[in-house]
């Protein structure tokens, strides 16, 4: 998943910031996309989009804070940093509670820009990578048949097989062969390494 | 007295006769009706009774021993207080001559012996009238006399009567207390030397001669200055307001009547009230100014926003610019269009900072001939400026006959930005998302009305009551200096500030200009 294009999302109304800052991007060989409006973002927006967000705080219409929100409402995992004006630090700190990762004061040195969008993109690949680990753990728990995972849930729990066998009315023959089939289709040797993958995605286990 | 028919004339009648039998019938005639009977059997008595009792009447009979009747009459009319009396001659001389000798000696009538009881009646009621109704006329002749005299007298106002060279025939005291001397040395004296003598040279302009009341007593034009130099006797000077009068009878001039008075102190106050008024001005001056730099202050945000805008953009172009330069081939076409949009915005960044310059400058820079349409169209940038989030801004609508107003440019922006900005934050307040709209129109030939209309949340009908009272404020955080000063730097320009209730929600104020040549003309 490493080798996914990430792009930099640029929504700022200011039609010469934006033009300048599109230019400066691409000179720095990064790939560039530019919004007006927040909205012209939103109404783009997929789970797809990976890279990060430059964003104006101050925009007429939806500002930088309501596209924040939209966006956690839509469990967007792009990061975002802030670009914001002379008086707009309180705000700034809302957005970091919001989730973002950065902010920058206008005007900015480019270095600057450059160093916290790079950071961005790292974060962006560490969670997309984290997130296709989950997504694929999710996905081998959803192979078990319902026996199996309730097998597994007790092997989570620290059940033996004995007891599992009992409690189940099922020979503890029978245990050990399912038990088996969760550690093959969850692609591990080790029951350790088995529980820290289904707590890592328990949320959305728990969710489906 | 008695309680006679007659007894509404209460007058004195002095019955004079040496025949004490023709007294007592006259008596006799003229008892019981309502008379004060006197009387006098010789001339001496007579006079000395007319003298301590001044009888209307006097019945006077002409055949007297020692003094007749004529001397008598003579001697009575000859004293001023005396003179007044109606003398009615009884004599058995019923001759021509002697009637009109008694007439030519100021007899007022003539009875002939032996008189009949009914004409001496008749004839003494008569006489008795007209002497009272004399005598009542001149004492309301003094009494008139002597109120216009005092009344001359009380006027704080100086009263001269000139006769046609100008020398002063009338000095009321006023008039001596000003000039400093009696009322006796004005007298005789010319006015125009004594009060205008120094400056003799300087009243004449080519052929006319400009003193002062010179046209009135000369060519009868009624005249008004003020604020013209008297002189005193002793030669100091005086301001003076003056109205002359020309005094005729029928079409001939017989000079003129002056009226005047000392206005120093008037002056003085004229001056201390235009001192207070421009200190007055100064302040308002002051306090537009102060609350500009305050708008300014809570609009500093958005300034640094705006002028960050092209400092940002010029920091990317720049840097872009540099990268342009560091690389093979260089490509001049795209180097010089990077160059050409540093410098467009640095442009932009300087044209905030003019606007605001212009707009805190010190002092009030004085009235101009404006145009309406680049004047709301800079300050619409102005307002919205700090209003960046709210999407409908300002919309702007001059008719297209608006002619330009005469008024003081910044003092106008700053009215129409207080009112724009409060509408914006109404608008924004009630969550809207309707433009403000700000329109300029003609009213009449000689006024210019713009209004600002909102969406916002209106005006409760109890602030409307005090929307433009100093301290008055709907704001949390206002100090509610913001209308009140808004409508004192309207009216300063000639004209009006007020509320009106718009057909929707929201509310509409509205501020009206003078039109630059009607203001001019009148």
């Amino acid at each position: 998943m490493s080798d996914i294009q990430q792009t930099v999302y640029v929504v700022e109304d200011d039609e010469a910031v934006r033009d300048s800052l599109e230019l400066l991007l691409k000179s720095a060989k990064q790939a560039v996309k530019t919004y007006r409006t927040a909205n012209a973002f939103l109404t783009e927006y997929s789970e797809k989009m990976a890279g990060c967000i430059v964003l104006d705080i101050r925009m007429p219409g939806m500002d930088g804070m309501e596209l924040q929100k939209k966006l956690n409402d839509r469990h967007s995992i792009l990061p975002i940093i802030f670009v914001t004006g002379h008086g707009d630090v309180p705000m700034a700190v809302d957005a970091m509670k919001e989730g973002a990762v950065d902010f920058i004061q206008k005007p900015y040195r480019e270095e600057a820009l450059l160093e916290k969008i790079e950071a961005a993109l790292a974060q962006d690949k560490e969670q997309r990578k984290t997130l296709g680990e989950k997504q694929e753990i999710v996905r081998r728990v959803k192979t078990l048949t319902p026996r199996e995972s309730e097998i597994m849930d007790r092997m989570i729990a620290g059940q033996a097989n004995k007891v599992i066998a009992i409690e189940l009315e099922i020979s503890q023959r029978t245990v050990e062969i399912h038990r088996s089939r969760v550690m093959h289709k969850m692609g591990t040797h080790s029951l350790a390494h088995l529980v820290r993958m289904v707590l890592s995605v328990k949320d959305r286990i728990d969710a489906r | 007295m008695t309680e006679n028919g007659d007894t509404t004339i209460d007058a004195t009648i002095l019955l004079v006769d040496d025949n004490a039998q023709n007294l007592k019938v006259l008596y006799e005639t003229l008892k019981d009706r309502g008379y004060r009977l006197l009387i006098a059997n010789d001339g001496d008595k007579a006079i000395a009774l007319a003298h301590r009792h001044l009888p209307e009447v006097i019945l006077l009979d002409i055949m007297m021993p020692d003094m007749d009747g004529y001397e008598v009459c003579r001697r009575l009319k000859a004293d001023r207080a005396t003179a007044d009396s109606a003398i009615v001659f009884l004599s058995a001389l019923d001759d021509v001559d002697a009637k009109v000798q008694g007439f030519s000696l100021g007899g007022a009538d003539y009875i002939s012996k032996p008189f009949q009881a009914q004409e001496v009646i008749a004839r003494v009621k008569t006489h008795a009238q007209v002497i009272r109704l004399e005598r009542e006329l001149h004492a309301r002749n003094r009494q008139l006399e002597n109120d216009q005299s005092r009344i001359l007298n009380a006027i704080s106002e100086g009263i001269y009567g000139l006769d046609a060279s100008g020398d002063i025939i009338f000095a009321n005291p006023a008039a001596a207390l000003m000039a400093q001397c009696s009322a006796e040395e004005l007298i005789g004296r010319n006015f125009f030397e004594l009060h205008f003598g120094q400056a003799k040279t300087l009243q004449h302009h080519g052929d006319a001669d400009v003193t002062p009341v010179k046209a009135t007593c000369r060519q009868g034009i009624p005249e008004h200055q003020r604020a013209v130099n008297m002189q005193r006797l002793d030669g100091t000077c005086f301001p003076a307001e003056y109205r002359s009068t020309p005094k005729l009878e029928g079409d001939t001039l017989h000079g003129a009547v002056v009226v005047f008075r000392d206005i120093t102190s008037e002056l003085d106050n004229e001056k201390a009230l235009e001192d207070a008024r421009r200190l007055v001005q100064e302040q308002r001056d002051q306090l537009a100014h102060a609350s500009r730099m305050s708008t300014m202050g809570e609009m500093a945000a958005g300034f640094a926003h705006e002028v960050n805008q092209p400092l940002t953009a010029i920091t990317n172009y720049a840097r872009v610019a540099l990268r342009m330069m560091a690389s093979e081939p260089l490509d001049r076409a795209l180097i010089e269009q990077t160059l050409g949009k540093i410098e467009a915005q640095s442009h932009r960044a300087s044209e905030v900072i003019r606007r605001i310059r212009g707009f805190v400058k010190k002092p009030a820079v004085g009235k101009e001939v404006l145009s309406l349409s680049a004047l709301l169209e800079e300050t619409r940038q102005f307002a919205e400026v700090d209003v960046r989030n709210n999407e409908g801004g300002v919309e702007i609508f001059v008719a297209e006959d608006v002619p330009d107003v005469l008024a003081d440019p910044v003092q106008v922006q700053q009215v129409a930005l207080n009112l724009i900005r409060n509408a914006l934050e109404s608008t924004r307040s009630a969550g809207s998302s309707i433009p403000v709209e700000v329109t300029a129109e003609r009213r009449g030939p000689e006024c210019v009305r713009i209004t600002v209309t909102d969406h916002g949340e209106g005006v409760s009908d109890e602030a409307e009551q005090q929307l433009f009272l100093p301290f008055f404020t709907t704001k949390d955080e206002g100090m509610g200096i913001g209308l009140a000063l808004c409508q004192s730097l309207i009216q300063a320009q000639g004209g009006d500030i007020g509320f009106e209730r718009p057909d929707h929600t929201g509310a509409r104020f509205f501020f009206t200009l003078p039109v630059a040549g009607a203001a001019r003309n009148s």
